[in-house]
């Protein structure tokens, strides 16, 4: 059903002079979903991310966000979504609270405190509340970042390697976090990561890039199928491919 | 427009004030020692035979207005750039926030703290030297919101230049605006300016505020028309200065902003 995707990319192309970092990818996201973006270093997945949150201007292609078109609606649109990378950061000088409290009204929460006081529980970093940014770790770091994406309610989240700096026993914290979400609230997310154990856990299809391209679409299982082994094997196949 | 966002900014820059002894330093410290130098080279001045009785009010004004132009251009700069070095810029823009809601926020942001180091620098003008840099009258409101345009408008320029050639040209957020200061006569008459320099005088708005501002403490003329080629010219580089700022953002947005952090 056309209703049921909530984000569509078509023939996205992204060109830094003579090189094509992201060469005319199409996919598509379904409300509920959530898709993973696997792909070696310099495949094109964190650009791809960027062109999705509007950070860099796509040299070609379409991007729609529940069905309108993200040039033109692009506000509206970012309204309803959120983004996390373990590499970005938060105001370094401002409190945990001072953080989300901000973020919390560039969204237009209104029940900020409460929104506020549940993901801090929820990725069990309550106490750190009053500290400021610059004092934390930077598992620390990537959970408060993790608050933030999920301060407006997002109905589409962007993860960029979200669990890549956190312990085993908060990783698999954030994944049932993650999977409740999409269990009780259908967020869809596009979830970038290299950890594969991870990817077939969380992901219900995956996309994998290589040089700019879209060289294999499926399920995690079917991928893995496709070697007869793991997803990580299938992984290392594609990734060797060409140097073989 | 959503005016959330625009709050949203302002307060994340009011929390960093408040974590930040380097912005409170440029809010109070700096005027400080301004006031004191120039508060106390006028007074020597005067004990030396200075022939000008106006020359304390004249000295603490042209510093004190000074202060207005730095701080809206300073307030425009330093915000773009502590989200640059909070790594914060993608974050920021990954938010539904357009690029003007930001741009007035950074703005208003100037207006408070701008207020707040004017009430400050002329309440301690005050108590130290008995001068009031509200000499000027009715007149002070037409020179501030004309030193305030300049303001912007520099603010704009460095920071579409900040934009497209990232921090290592950080420099110029606080150096910058000072390459209008000998040509826009703020301690000094222009006509004591060497003739090319005088010439180049005459297309910066600043100069006409202070020549202005002489004439009123000095009581000679009202400067209505240094007044209005004030305001004009700051409208035609306000207008300029925006455009190039918004170009080159776009720009950089062909390179991706996260290059930026």
């Amino acid at each position: 059903m056309v209703d049921d995707v909530v984000l569509k990319v078509k023939d996205l192309t992204k060109k830094f002079g003579s090189f094509v970092a992201v060469d005319k990818i199409s996919f598509e996201l379904k409300k509920g979903e959530i898709l993973g973006l696997l792909g070696p270093n310099g495949a094109g997945k964190t650009t791809t991310i960027q062109m999705l949150l509007g950070t860099l201007t796509p040299t070609s292609g379409e991007i729609n966000y529940f069905g309108q078109d993200f040039f033109k609606h692009r506000s509206e649109i970012l309204d309803e979504v959120n983004y996390a990378s373990a590499y970005g950061n938060l105001p370094w000088r401002l409190t945990v609270e001072e953080n989300l409290q901000v973020y919390a009204r560039m969204y237009g929460v209104k029940d900020r405190r409460r929104r506020i006081d549940r993901l801090l529980n929820e990725f069990d970093v309550s106490e750190l509340r009053h500290k400021t940014m610059d004092g934390l770790s930077a598992g620390q770091k990537t959970r408060v970042t993790l608050c933030k994406a999920f301060i407006n309610y997002p109905k589409l989240i962007l993860l960029d390697e979200p669990t890549a700096s956190l312990d085993p026993d908060i990783a698999a914290r954030v994944r049932q976090f993650l999977l409740r979400q999409q269990r009780e609230y259908g967020v869809s997310m596009l979830f970038t990561s290299h950890n594969m154990a991870e990817v077939t856990e969380v992901c219900d299809r995956v996309i994998f890039l290589k040089a700019g391209q879209v060289i294999a679409e499926d399920t995690p299982k079917n991928l893995a199928g496709r070697v007869n082994a793991t997803l990580e094997d299938f992984f290392l196949a594609m990734a060797r491919k060409e140097e073989e | 427009m959503k005016w959330h966002r625009v709050w949203a900014i302002v307060i994340r820059h009011l929390y960093n004030f408040r974590h930040s002894w380097d912005r409170i330093a440029d809010a109070f410290y700096w005027p400080t020692m301004d006031i004191f130098l120039w508060g106390l080279t006028s007074r020597y001045m005067i004990e030396q035979g200075g022939s000008l009785p106006t020359l304390a009010v004249i000295l603490l004004s042209g510093l004190v207005y000074w202060q207005i132009v730095w701080r809206s251009q300073y307030e425009i700069t330093t915000n773009l750039l502590e989200e640059m070095w909070s790594r914060n810029l993608v974050n920021l823009f990954a938010t539904p926030i357009k690029l003007i809601e930001w741009v007035i926020a950074v703005v208003g942001l100037g207006l408070i703290k701008m207020a707040v180091t004017l009430g400050f620098a002329s309440g301690l003008a005050w108590l130290l030297y008995a001068v009031n840099i509200y000499a000027t009258g009715v007149w002070f409101v037409p020179f501030l919101a004309s030193l305030l345009m300049t303001g912007w408008w520099v603010g704009f320029v460095v920071s579409g230049i900040i934009v497209r050639f990232g921090t290592r040209v950080q420099t110029l957020a606080w150096a910058g605006v000072y390459i209008l200061a000998p040509f826009s006569g703020i301690f000094y008459p222009i006509a004591i300016l060497p003739e090319w320099a005088q010439n180049l005088s005459k297309v910066l708005p600043t100069s006409y505020v202070f020549e202005g501002m002489r004439k009123v403490l000095m009581r000679e003329a009202w400067p209505i028309r240094d007044l209005i080629t004030s305001f004009g010219l700051n409208l035609v580089y306000l207008v300029l200065a925006t455009w190039l700022f918004v170009s080159l953002f776009n720009k950089r947005k062909e390179r991706g902003l996260a290059q930026l952090e």
